[in-house]
């Protein structure tokens, strides 16, 4: 995941943490050494949400984007706020259906490309509806 | 369009269902017949989407601004001090904000900037109801545009002027927030009636007099109240909704560590006939105090429930109810005092066990007898959108 923008001092991210947060060893003997090293566990938003107001999830129901690594059943972790950009997985908004394609931005306009060959590709016209609705950057899968 | 609690009554309506003429605060059924010749898109209220948005937009604005510079209002309003963004970028500014909070949040927001509370609320109506003309932003900036802005606002749109108050000004010959803004503190005292009036006209000529407030952190009151998703004839029907928003009302005091010593309930029988405004029929209520605070469940059921017993009279048919806490401290009950006996310190504990595993499962798992088994005392929400945002088993579905 790239970062195209920078916050302020004012972002506090999606973890409302604070120092005493972190867990104490709780060592019945001599804890300093063990209190020393401890620190906070792993928190997934760090990771995987970068802007929590603009972060939104989905459910994947197709086969669509199956090549890019994305099945049906995945979530999808979809980020408003980082620019719809040629190549980027992204969420569209055409004829008022949302659709998971692989953005191409060209000459002649937008293409939304399946990443599945049992699907074409959707050429972007002037009569058509479209909108990018926001960037998909994770997708999590049950292994 | 969006209908109230239980699908009473509509609170919403998108533009064009407005052009097609759906009343405002109208009762759903008489506007049946509208909405299913047009297919106008009709849904329950979704609090918990609404909630989840709400949150998303105040949270974008508080992450482009200064900390302490926006004050929540409602769940659809907040104000914003900009006081430091220099006068000739207020509009660029407002417009950025604008522009970030819908491509963030994909919410629509109007922003009205002017040198006060009173008047920005002025200029945010004017900027919805002309949004083709003005985008959305509209800055008061110059005295010229502060009074064209003031002609073209009625005197009953003006923020703090109730319909009754309106009808005594225009009376008085005061049709517009300009005309308002031309009386004097002497005449507000005299026909507004003290501090509220004079403060009002002194915004209206652009001195501010309304601060900006610290969010409201522990509310003062905690109120559950609700209509019946059908009307109620029986007392142990009562009884059990009582003790649910009791309940309810209870959770949210321990949510803010308060205890509360003073419990009203009411109950409103169904009236005959009501066709004043926006009224009820009358309620029947009554309080009792406490002789300790508390924010245990248990300990508040027990007085409410004796009360609409005392309240209840059979043969009537009732169509709401509510429950509300006053009399509010803070919880010291949370502390666990050294010198208190741990039996007093039990119902803390088994509290916090109920409020955990609720909130934890997203429902009313555990809940107290009193509040019935057989009846969902929830809202009925019969064409509720999915929880989108909140809830793993509802997100939108995509191809």
């Amino acid at each position: 995941m790239d970062g195209e923008q920078w916050y302020g001092a004012a972002y506090k991210g999606s973890k409302q943490f604070k120092q005493w947060d972190i867990p104490n060893a709780n060592a019945s003997g001599f804890g300093a050494a063990a209190d020393d090293y401890m620190e906070r566990g792993i928190d997934l938003n760090e990771q995987l949400i970068r802007n929590k107001p603009a972060t939104f999830f989905f459910r994947m129901n197709s086969d669509s984007m199956i090549e890019a690594g994305i099945h049906s059943g995945d979530v999808l972790i979809v980020d408003r706020s980082i620019k719809a950009v040629n190549g980027k997985v992204i969420v569209a908004i055409l004829n008022g259906e949302l659709l998971v394609r692989r953005l191409q931005t060209h000459i002649k306009g937008v293409t939304l490309v399946a990443e599945n060959k049992k699907y074409g590709n959707i050429q972007v016209d002037e009569f058509s509806n479209y909108a990018a609705w926001g960037v998909v950057v994770y997708s999590i899968h049950t292994v | 369009m969006v209908l109230s609690n239980n699908d009473g009554c509509i609170i919403s309506r998108s533009d064009e269902a407005k052009k097609l003429g759906v009343a405002m605060a109208g009762p759903y059924f008489k506007a049946k017949p509208l909405i299913e010749k047009y297919g106008v898109a009709t849904f329950s209220s979704n609090y918990n989407l609404y909630g989840d948005l709400s949150w998303r937009v105040m949270e974008t604005l508080r992450m482009l601004l200064p900390p302490g510079t926006v004050e929540v209002y409602s769940v659809d309003e907040c104000f914003i001090d900009l006081s430091h963004i220099k006068p000739d970028e207020l509009q660029a500014f407002a417009v950025y904000l604008k522009e970030t909070v819908e491509e963030w949040t994909g919410i629509k927001v109007s922003i009205g900037v002017a040198a006060t509370k009173v008047l920005s609320k002025v200029a945010n109506r004017l900027s919805k109801k002309h949004k083709e003309a003005t985008q959305g932003v509209l800055v008061l900036d110059t005295p010229g545009r502060i009074q064209q802005a003031l002609q073209k606002t009625p005197v009953e749109d003006v923020w703090g002027v109730g319909y009754q108050y309106a009808e005594k000004l225009r009376r008085l010959n005061i049709n517009t927030a300009y005309d308002l803004s031309k009386q004097d503190i002497v005449w507000a005292n005299k026909h507004l009636g003290g501090v509220t009036g004079s403060r009002l006209i002194r915004e209206l000529k652009g001195i501010e007099s309304i601060g900006m407030k610290e969010e409201l952190v522990n509310k003062k009151m905690i109120a559950t109240t609700r209509m019946f998703g059908s009307p109620v004839t029986e007392l142990q029907d009562i009884r059990e909704a009582i003790a649910t928003y009791t309940s309810r009302a209870a959770e949210k005091l321990r949510r803010q560590y308060s205890a509360a010593n003073i419990i009203n309930v009411f109950i409103v029988p169904k009236e005959e006939s009501h066709n004043t405004r926006f009224r009820h029929g009358p309620s029947i209520g009554s309080y009792v105090v406490l002789p300790q605070a508390s924010s245990a469940t248990n300990e508040l059921i027990k007085p409410a429930v004796a009360l609409v017993e005392r309240l209840y009279e059979s043969g009537k048919i009732y169509k709401k109810a509510g429950v509300m806490l006053s009399g509010i401290v803070p919880d010291t009950s949370i502390q666990g005092n050294l010198f208190t006996p741990p039996a007093e310190n039990k119902s803390r504990l088994l509290m916090s066990m109920i409020d955990n595993v609720n909130f934890a499962m997203r429902d009313d798992v555990l809940k107290f007898a009193a509040s019935g088994t057989s009846r969902d005392w929830k809202m009925r929400q019969e064409l509720r959108s999915p929880r989108y945002t909140t809830r793993w088993d509802e997100l939108f579905e995509i191809k």
